[in-house]
């Protein structure tokens, strides 16, 4: 069957997306049990589906038109103004290619699972579909329902395939996103009521224009709950706790794509609806992310957990996107966006990396371990990769990101952004240490008899390092992207 | 790909852009395990890159102006960060001297790490390294001048900590990263602040807008001196110059590089590359003369008390780094470039003597090396000697020259106390460079029991070629075309400072102050003062060290407390040490993550307690008993009639 790029352009690449990954879900849940391999090849089959899909968005979307493309959109349910509208712009293109590659590289990863395999997909499926539907949906109601699809299978998936507290952990998760939603659903609720309650079209509740008292209390909302997830400090305690008792695939997904919808949630939602709110609150954002950036560099030096370290090197990180979303400028909030896309691609990493370690020792006690480099130097360069790219290193993505966060936040608020430049210091220090402690010194008898390894187990660290590098070098390829969405979306705060 | 064929300078600047990075990563993924096969490829890559260097030298060595070529790397907004090549006077005579240090580098390495079992990552290492640092030296903008000079960082990270199993090497690879990376704030906000004064990040725009006042002083001098923070860090001046020492953990070729060429040669050339800008504020240059000062002074006295062969070279380069941005604070754009320049030559020469040393002998000490019988290796002794008469600038090798040069400019300078000291650091040079050459030349008996002091030693390479096999021929060929190069360099002083000052009349302006005081009668004392002086220090070494009656102690043996102040860096390191362990880790590091489990958490907890706690008494008055209900009714029917009643 060959179709024309012009057929192909009416075909509803979304839907398919987002439908194959439920197909995918389906298509687990009748397999039996006792066919764990089958099992894992159908799963990759579908995320590679996905891929193949996510990547022809992101090479079909036209940069010199922007705006709305693949559009669907009708009605459906005319009493409320629920739509069923997805379509993507600049800013989610980057992220349905990161959820991808995520997806994709986590199946790989758990290709060494043997508990429960039918489940531990069927709800990683779950969990990415409502992922991708909050990153598709034009819709409030629909983002609020993705949203909520995609917390619901984090608790299950953390207590029972997790580790280190997993109860505890996964509790403590579910209780602070679920807080989260507590106060996105009411924020989007009073948007829509003010707004006449027959429509829940982002774009169409956007030219209604709100007044702005009405828009101070509902972004303040918004921010809250999305920050919520985004790991904002004071509120992302749940983050390093959940990620660290999380199995690592799901790890990946959860830091790399889920924190990326608290962000991406307060500017596709808290940020267009509410440009007003913004203004009034970007103060507190601004402080609230430089805090977040300094404080979890300073607290990831005293971790001797390895999967801790990533978690405070996220809250880090998530304060540089948080730090350029409040500049409200071109710059900041592309190098917020492009933030998004590197960290979670290097968060992957990180866990994917640390997965294969922890695999083989069964610790991931930074004290325990130690000489790593020498009885496995292929499974430590990865990390080692990930760690310069989380110090900021040049010509990994996430430099660029970093850097043009940095030019506009010292623009916007200089006090606030020079101590968020200075938390580099730290975070070089805190990484370095990490570095240090776990991969060089002596080889470690404990660990020698221990492969490196193999090829296809590390594939997925090889895509992830190619994607960081080559988006280092050629950043044109997805700013421009970027760009051609938050050039308008800035003209029209 | 034709318009790539018609522009042979185009290629050549682009050879030398991309060639090294794609041997790195061809070796790294491919090559890893065939050693020859990764040697060959990061040896061809530098070479195509010497052959495009050189090339270009003669080509554009008469061009009227700066060559430029810039394609938009990254677009955000009205701000356009160019990726591209500035190939004017300046940046092919450093890119040269990159491209012979590293190849000549690189050739010797193939000796003195032949064996390794990490050869192939060193050369992607090596290849990196210079890729970065030629990259950075062709830069048109400062933002891709940072972007390289990270990465310039981040190779001699992964070099200094090669030997990754010591710990000590991988403590000094972060030490040298963290320290340079604080320098490097300053850098990036100084950019920042370039970029909100000015709007252009373009070296030659940045150059004449300064010069013709278009910017406003205030935004020159806090930009400037926050730029100068990068230098600090990247060329080791004072207070962040304890990494330097430390760096030698890495292979010696690796000192090598790092001292002469790359590394800490970033610092200053990224001063003498936008030199107009930084004379444009004298608030900044005073600044940075009085660092520059500090430095140098300070260096030399750590260089006068260990008996660490790669420490004492080590010490040197910081003060002869403390030299140059002396020179250029001063004014002195040709003087301080001439000295990066000769520099460059004696210093690499020097490391990889001492290397060939330490690959013999299996120890960094002076003494030990000496007892071994360290003055049979006749190529490493004399040239090594060769280097340490350019260190101490004797007549006629290329340290003279340059050194001469630096102390006109200094002389020219009304307050006489920076040539004063200048003079001070000569002598102080010429005696700690020749202590080494004596204790190796005359060894004595074992005295006082030799500290463990030299147990630096490396791994074993598994040398066992004998003296004249290729091995040591590949480690002696460089050497003896470094010594050749000092040699001969200082007499094309006249050419090279024609060559680098025809570029801008910004340039012209400081040097004729300079100059003009040096000329004259003045001159001459100068001139006179200068060489006496280092004679003299070479004289008090011989008569300490030398003779056959020296005890080979030094006079500072007579003053603990100035010999312990001196070795131990002027307790710099311990001042940092107590920073990270007591404000870092003790102070926010615990504060914080004590408020993330007490404060936060707890607080959370708490809360969580709360919820469950009240359910609990919720659930025990909904517990079904009739005589508690009956209590709540009457209790809820009397509350009801008070509120309505009062």
């Amino acid at each position: 069957m060959l179709m024309t790029a012009m057929e192909f352009a009416q075909f509803p690449v979304l839907s398919a997306i987002l439908f194959s990954t439920i197909l995918a879900l389906l298509v687990i849940l009748f397999i039996p049990d006792d066919r764990p391999k089958l099992i894992k090849q159908v799963s990759l089959g579908f995320a590679a589906v996905g891929l193949v899909l996510c990547l022809y968005v992101y090479f079909a979307y036209d940069t010199q038109k922007g705006g709305l493309q693949f559009v669907e959109r009708f009605l459906w349910v005319k009493s409320l103004g629920i739509y069923h509208f997805l379509a993507v712009d600049g800013i989610n293109v980057p992220m349905l290619f990161l959820t991808a590659v995520v997806l994709f590289t986590g199946v790989l990863t758990m290709w060494e699972l043997e508990k429960r395999v039918k489940e531990y997909f069927a709800l990683t499926y779950l969990l990415v579909a409502g992922v991708y539907g909050v990153f598709m949906s034009m819709d409030l109601f629909f983002i609020f329902v993705w949203y909520d699809v995609s917390l619901f299978p984090m608790y299950p998936l953390i207590a029972i395939w997790g580790s280190t507290r997993k109860e505890y952990g996964a509790m403590k998760l579910t209780l602070y996103l679920l807080a989260g939603s507590a106060l996105i659903l009411p924020g989007i609720l009073y948007l829509w009521a003010v707004a006449g309650g027959n429509t829940f079209d982002l774009f169409e509740l956007q030219r209604i224009g709100f007044d702005v008292h009405v828009q101070r209390i509902a972004f303040l909302m918004l921010y809250l709950g999305f920050g919520i997830l985004a790991g904002v400090w004071p509120f992302h305690t749940w983050s390093p706790v959940g990620h660290v008792a999380a199995p690592t695939a799901v790890s990946m997904i959860h830091a790399g794509v889920l924190m990326k919808l608290g962000a991406y949630g307060i500017l596709r939602v808290g940020m267009t609806l509410c440009p007003d709110g913004l203004v009034y609150w970007a103060d507190l954002m601004a402080l609230l992310a430089t805090v977040g950036i300094v404080y979890g560099a300073f607290v990831g030096l005293a971790q001797t957990d390895l999967k801790y370290v990533i978690g405070y090197s996220s809250v880090s990180h998530m304060g540089i996107v948080g730090l350029g979303l409040a500049t409200m400028t071109v710059d900041g909030i592309n190098g917020a966006v492009f933030q998004m896309f590197s960290h979670g691609v290097m968060t992957a990493l990180f866990f994917s990396a640390v997965g294969y370690i922890y695999d083989k020792t069964h610790t991931k006690m930074i004290p325990d371990l130690g000489g790593l480099s020498k009885t496995m130097p292929k499974a430590s360069a990865f990390f080692i990769i990930a760690a310069f790219c989380g110090i900021g290193v040049p010509c990994m993505s996430s430099f660029w990101a970093e850097l043009l966060v940095f030019i506009s936040a010292v623009k916007t608020y200089p006090i606030r952004g020079i101590l968020a430049v200075s938390g580099l210091v730290v975070s070089a220090l805190f990484m370095l240490r990490v570095v240090q402690k776990t991969f060089y010194g002596e080889k470690n008898p404990k660990w020698e008899h221990i492969p490196d390894v193999p090829l296809f187990l590390a594939s997925p660290r090889i895509i992830l390092v190619g994607i960081l590098v080559f988006f280092g070098l050629f950043p044109r390829l997805i700013l421009d992207v970027i760009q051609s969405a938050v050039i308008p979306f800035v003209n029209s705060l | 790909m034709m318009w790539f064929a018609k522009d042979p300078v185009l290629m050549a600047a682009s050879a030398c852009a991309t060639l090294p990075f794609l041997a790195m990563a061809v070796i790294l993924i491919f090559t890893r395990q065939h050693r020859r096969v990764s040697a060959a490829i990061s040896l061809s890559a530098i070479t195509m890159c010497l052959l495009s260097a050189v090339y270009l030298l003669m080509t554009l060595r008469h061009a009227p102006g700066p060559v430029q070529y810039q394609w938009a790397w990254i677009i955000s907004s009205d701000m356009i960060i160019p990726f591209g090549f500035l190939l004017d006077r300046l940046s092919l005579l450093m890119l040269t001297i990159v491209a012979v240090i590293a190849f000549l580098v690189q050739v010797y390495s193939l000796g003195y790490m032949a064996g390794d079992p990490g050869f192939s990552r060193y050369y992607a290492f090596q290849s990196l390294f210079a890729w970065a640092m030629m990259t950075m030296v062709i830069a048109p903008g400062m933002l891709q001048l940072y972007i390289f000079w990270e990465l310039v960082g981040l190779a001699s990270y992964l070099l200094i900590g090669f030997y990754y199993e010591k710990w000590s090497a991988s403590q000094a690879g972060k030490k040298a990263f963290v320290m340079t990376r604080l320098g490097d704030i300053g850098f990036f906000l100084g950019i920042i602040a370039v970029l909100l004064g000015f709007g252009d990040l373009g070296i030659l725009s940045m150059n004449e807008a300064a010069q013709a006042h278009k910017i406003a002083p205030f935004v020159v001098t806090l930009s400037s001196l926050l730029i100068f923070c990068g230098v600090v860090g990247k060329s080791a001046q004072f207070p962040l110059l304890t990494w330097l020492p430390d760096a030698m953990e890495g292979p010696t070729p690796v000192s090598a590089l790092l001292h002469s060429a790359t590394m800490v040669a970033a610092g200053v050339y990224m001063m003498s590359r936008i030199f107009p800008f930084f004379a444009a504020s004298p608030d900044a240059m005073a600044v940075a003369l009085a660092i520059g000062t500090i430095t140098m002074l300070l260096a030399s006295t750590m260089a006068m008390v260990t008996h660490d062969i790669k420490q004492v070279w080590a010490y040197s380069t910081v003060s002869q780094l403390g030299f140059m941005v002396m020179a250029l604070a001063s004014g002195g754009y040709f003087a301080g470039v001439f000295h990066l320049t000769t520099h460059a030559g004696f210093k690499a020469l020097l490391f990889l003597c001492s290397g060939i040393f330490i690959h013999e002998f299996h120890t960094n000490d002076m003494r030990e090396i000496g007892r071994g019988g360290g003055r049979k290796l006749t190529i490493p002794m004399v040239c090594m000697t060769v280097g340490a008469l350019a260190l101490a600038g004797i007549f006629p090798l290329s340290g003279f020259f340059s050194k001469e040069a630096i102390m006109g400019v200094l002389a020219g300078n009304p307050n006489k106390i920076w040539l004063l000291a200048g003079l001070l650091g000569a002598l102080m040079t010429a005696y700690y460079s020749f202590r080494l050459i004596f204790m190796i030349l005359f060894p004595r008996e074992q005295t006082h029991g030799a500290e463990a002091h030299g147990s630096h030693g490396h791994d074993d390479h598994g040398h066992e070629e004998g003296h004249h096999g290729a091995t040591f021929w590949a480690m002696a060929w460089p050497v003896m075309i470094l010594a050749g190069i000092t040699l001969v360099l200082g007499f094309f002083q006249k050419e090279l400072e024609h060559y680098l000052l025809g570029a801008g009349p910004a340039l012209h302006g400081a040097e004729a102050h300079g100059e003009g005081a040096g000329h004259g009668l003045g001159h001459y004392v100068l001139l006179f003062s200068a060489v006496s002086l280092a004679l003299g220090g070479i004289v008090w070494a011989w008569f300490e060290f030398g003779r056959k009656k020296a005890t080979q102690e030094g006079f500072l043996r007579r003053y603990p407390k100035v010999e312990a102040l001196f070795a131990n860096r002027w307790y710099m390191d311990h001042f940092y040490r107590w920073l990270v362990d007591y404000v870092v880790y003790c102070g926010f590091t615990n504060l914080f993550t004590r408020n993330d489990r007490r404060v936060i958490d707890g607080g959370i907890d708490g809360i969580c307690r709360f919820t469950v706690g009240s359910g609990r008494v919720a659930s025990f008055l909904q517990s079904g008993m009739l005589q508690y209900n009956l209590v709540l009714m009457v209790a809820g029917a009397g509350a009801l009639v008070l509120f309505f009643v009062l």
